[in-house]
């Protein structure tokens, strides 16, 4: 990061602009690159989800707008954009129209932790990993927040289950990472990235020895995406939408849209920690070898957030596939499950994790 | 706990396995069924003799005959396409045709008219 | 403690219909149920009334939308047996393949919908696919793919064709009977939403005058299905299930497809051996039902269904009335969702195979 910020510095200095201006603008410019990068990326998931959907179930999918359906999100997301915003009568107006705007910031933060290639971290603090899990839960209130305004009951039922899940899901997850932050004797994502790195490329991803923590994050990350099996805060056939029945227009395109950026960052979070976030499966990057070494070690940043969205995107594809596959728990099986079954196992990585470092003397590979 | 993880996995193939078969689903205007033989759509009529068992067999009153100014009329927004009319007709005079896109603007359109004892004519 | 009151329905999405249930909660703990119907009333009954029995053969498909043979069966049936008319065997076995063909897409369609009831996307539109082949098939020979209105009194309306595409569909379908039961059957969290869920018992069932599958599930071997002069010289076991619970009603519905395609094989097979249709031609203006009360019953795939009517001598009934068997079931929520958490409530009413324009009529 250090490398871009004195790039911008002197490209200011080159144009006469003090460097005051460039302190203050250099963090505003990775928020815009952020925020322009989510909408595509989003939009693109959403197509992504429902062209697999599509043909998970043997249909087409959507290929109407635009050529292979590619403009069909955007052609949703301007029609939502024209309807009325409704506020039911009897809701609580300013939280309501308070909670899609909470649940938008989180993942705009939560995406600015993630390590895209070894010098490209927008926010590069020594406690990512822990700020990213504080943040990543906090969508969860803007969810309580619209069933609790909605004056529906459906919408409370939602809101109400949504809070026992995250609850119920969030400890295995803290255990879990602190099995990762153990292998890796760190909370920066970049350095976990970097523990993984090895010449055997696979084989040193913290997934192969922290195998079962990787599954039960991977569950965890379903659950506090409110994803199937875990759907069960908007279970359509259930709770109608659970708690964002009320809500129409852009406000409703807010909630869904945030779902999939919340779906895209819990997914990088995953690989970073688990499939060696922006580092090659093969050990080495492949650009060098193939293109000329000046223009190889510019690509060389190109391929590894290549790497980094390919992993994410096979996460996103096995969400997805489990998603056509699983129908949904009940909610008292669903908290049986994280406080009997995932709690436990979880605790039993981190010892597991603990003794294997302690065994391989401090350094795992 | 091995039997569930088992059956977890068996169930995500059998979705797996559809991923690489032909979709089924047809674009409708574009490609459409043909439709067979038999299909009871819009109904047509010609050589009516007038002997009113179409009107006395139809369930919902949509068949009215005019006898003076010699014209059969169907009304299609009454008509529920059973093809009492047809299979009791003893001439043979209605008949079910393929047609089956029948939405218009105009609601007088829904209202067909056939010259009796003439070349069929449409309002 | 406080009560919750919350109604579900008329629209929502898992009612199937305009079902209204009224629910008072403890937490998500249903405390009483009270089902209210009636959103979907067509006034059926009331209408024969005013129709004749040929103009009323084919509003008759639509008291069960999704089984519409059953009751054109029934109808056809009571006047048939009025009239004294006997049926040839190829008329016979014309009318039980379309009736086991008809239970087997009633069937797979309550599978796709119940599983989308639970949150399970595919099996719906597998089963969808397979019902397509079925409905193609109606829509082949009778001109219509849901309100068919083929049978007429006396036999059906022409002869049957098209039996190559019965025999592959019979072929293909126990493969794709497998496949659901690969991804539903044994799968865990179906287990846990159904196993042991909404366990109904036999005396509960006596006492709420269900029939079907329901009471096949529970343990009663009832299938008026024997005993039926159509299906005298067919073979078949009713599927009898001991559990009672969700998942027995779901794994006998399965069980029950694979039944009835055996019974359609052994329809074909007659149909192949007869070639000559006999049917009697009714003339439209004089039929006339003698003086009486009529009643015949059939086992239609959401239980025992039953015409009653009363004749004067015209040409109209006097009186007409319908027994359907969702209707028993809707009454059976009273009794079954006590008790249940919200989510079970749903899957519960969803294994009970209810479908509104037969409740309503």
């Amino acid at each position: 990061m250090n490398y871009l910020y004195f790039l911008y510095i002197e490209f200011l200095a080159k144009h006469n602009i003090p460097q005051l201006f460039g302190d203050i603008t250099f963090y505003v410019i990775p928020c815009c690159i952020i925020f322009a990068a989510l909408l595509i990326v989003v939009l693109a998931l959403v197509l992504f989800e429902r062209k697999l959907l599509g043909w998970f179930t043997q249909r087409k999918g959507p290929n109407r707008v635009g050529f292979w359906g590619l403009l069909q999100t955007l052609a949703d997301a301007f029609k939502l954009l024209c309807k009325e915003n409704i506020t039911p009568k009897g809701a609580d107006r300013f939280l309501f129209n308070l909670a899609p705007i909470i649940i938008f910031v989180p993942v705009m933060v939560a995406l600015g932790l993630i390590p895209y290639s070894s010098e490209f971290t927008f926010m590069n603090f020594q406690t990512n990993l822990l700020i990213f899990i504080v943040i990543g839960a906090m969508p969860v209130l803007s969810i309580l927040l619209a069933g609790w305004a909605s004056n529906n009951k459906y919408s409370l039922f939602g809101a109400m289950r949504s809070v026992s899940q995250i609850l119920a899901y969030e400890l295995p997850i803290a255990f879990v990472i602190l099995s990762v932050a153990v292998l890796a004797s760190s909370l920066n994502l970049s350095q976990i990235t970097l523990a993984q790195s090895s010449a055997k490329g696979i084989f040193g991803w913290f997934g192969i020895p922290c195998f079962i923590g990787f599954v039960i994050m991977f569950i965890c990350v379903i659950a506090e995406l409110n994803r199937c099996p875990f759907d069960l805060p908007e279970a359509e056939s259930e709770l109608i939408c659970g708690y964002n029945t009320e809500y129409s227009g852009m406000r409703f395109a807010i909630f869904y849209l945030s779902e999939y950026a919340l779906l895209f960052a819990n997914a990088l979070l995953l690989a970073v920690l688990f499939l060696g976030g922006y580092l090659s499966p093969f050990g080495k990057y492949l650009s060098p070898m193939i293109f000329p070494p000046e223009i190889g070690s510019i690509l060389v940043y190109f391929e590894q957030a290549f790497w980094l969205f390919a992993k994410s995107f096979l996460i996103i594809f096995v969400i997805i596939w489990i998603r056509a596959t699983l129908p949904r728990l009940a909610a008292f099986d669903l908290l049986k499950f994280s406080w009997a079954c995932l709690l436990p196992l979880s605790i039993l990585n981190l010892f597991l994790m603990v003794i294997l470092k302690y065994l391989t003397g401090g350094g795992y590979v | 706990m091995f039997k569930d993880i088992k059956y977890l996995i068996l169930s995500m193939l059998t979705v797996f396995k559809h991923l690489f078969k032909k979709p089924v689903t047809l674009e409708y205007p574009e490609k459409r069924n043909i439709p067979p033989e038999n299909f009871r759509g819009k109904p047509v009529v010609e050589n009516c003799k007038c002997c009113g068992i179409c009107t006395r067999v139809c369930p919902s009153g949509a068949i009215t005959i005019d006898k003076e100014n010699k014209v059969f009329k169907i009304d299609l927004k009454k008509c529920i396409f059973c093809g009492n009319c047809a299979y009791y007709c003893p001439h043979g005079a209605i008949k079910m045709s393929k047609e089956y896109e029948l939405g218009t603007k105009e609601k007088e359109a829904l209202v067909l008219n056939y010259k009796i004892g003439g070349a069929d004519e449409r309002n | 403690m406080s009560k919750l009151k919350l109604n579900l329905g008329p629209q929502h999405p898992s009612t199937h219909g305009v079902l209204r249930l009224i629910l008072e909660l403890d937490g998500e703990k249903i405390i009483s149920c009270e089902p209210d119907v009636g959103y979907l009333h067509r006034g059926m009954e009331k209408m024969a009334e005013k129709l004749t029995y040929i103009q009323y053969l084919p509003l008759v498909d639509r008291i069960d939308y999704l089984a519409g043979f059953f009751y054109s069966e029934l109808l056809c049936r009571t006047v048939e047996k009025a009239l004294e008319i006997e049926l040839s065997p190829r008329v016979k076995a014309i009318r039980v393949l379309l009736l086991e063909l008809n239970r087997i897409a009633s069937h797979l369609l309550w599978i796709g919908a119940f599983l989308m009831d639970l949150g399970a996307v595919s099996p719906f539109f597998y089963a969808f696919r397979e019902r397509e082949i079925i409905l193609q098939y109606f829509e082949k020979i009778s001109g219509q793919r849901m309100m068919n209105n083929y049978f007429v009194f006396g036999g059906v309306r022409r002869d049957i064709g098209y039996l190559e595409d019965v025999e592959n569909f019979l072929k293909i379908l126990p493969d794709k009977v497998n496949d659901y039961e690969k991804l539903i059957t044994e799968n865990p969290i179906f287990l846990q939403r159904t196993k042991g869920k909404g366990v109904l018992d036999k005396k509960t069932a006596f006492n709420f005058a269900i029939t079907g599958v329901n009471l096949r599930a529970s343990g009663v071997s009832l299938d008026f299905r024997k005993g039926d002069y159509l299906y005298k010289d067919f073979e078949f076991t009713p599927v009898v299930l001991e559990e009672g619970d969700s998942w027995a009603r779901y794994k006998a519905r399965v069980m029950e497809i694979r039944e009835s395609a055996k019974i359609a094989a052994q329809a074909l097979e007659i149909l192949k051996r007869e070639k000559s249709i006999e049917q009697t031609l009714i003339n439209p203006l004089t039929l006339k039902l003698p003086e009486g009360e009529y009643f015949q019953e059939i086992e239609a795939p959401r239980g025992l269904a039953s015409i009653y009517v009363k004749s004067t001598g015209d040409s109209k009934p006097y009186r007409l009335k319908w027994r359907t068997g969702s209707y028993y079931s809707v009454n059976l929520l009273r009794k079954i969702l006590k008790g249940a958490y919200l989510n079970d409530a749903i899957a519960i009413s969803g294994s009970l195979d209810i479908i509104l324009p037969e409740v309503d009529k």
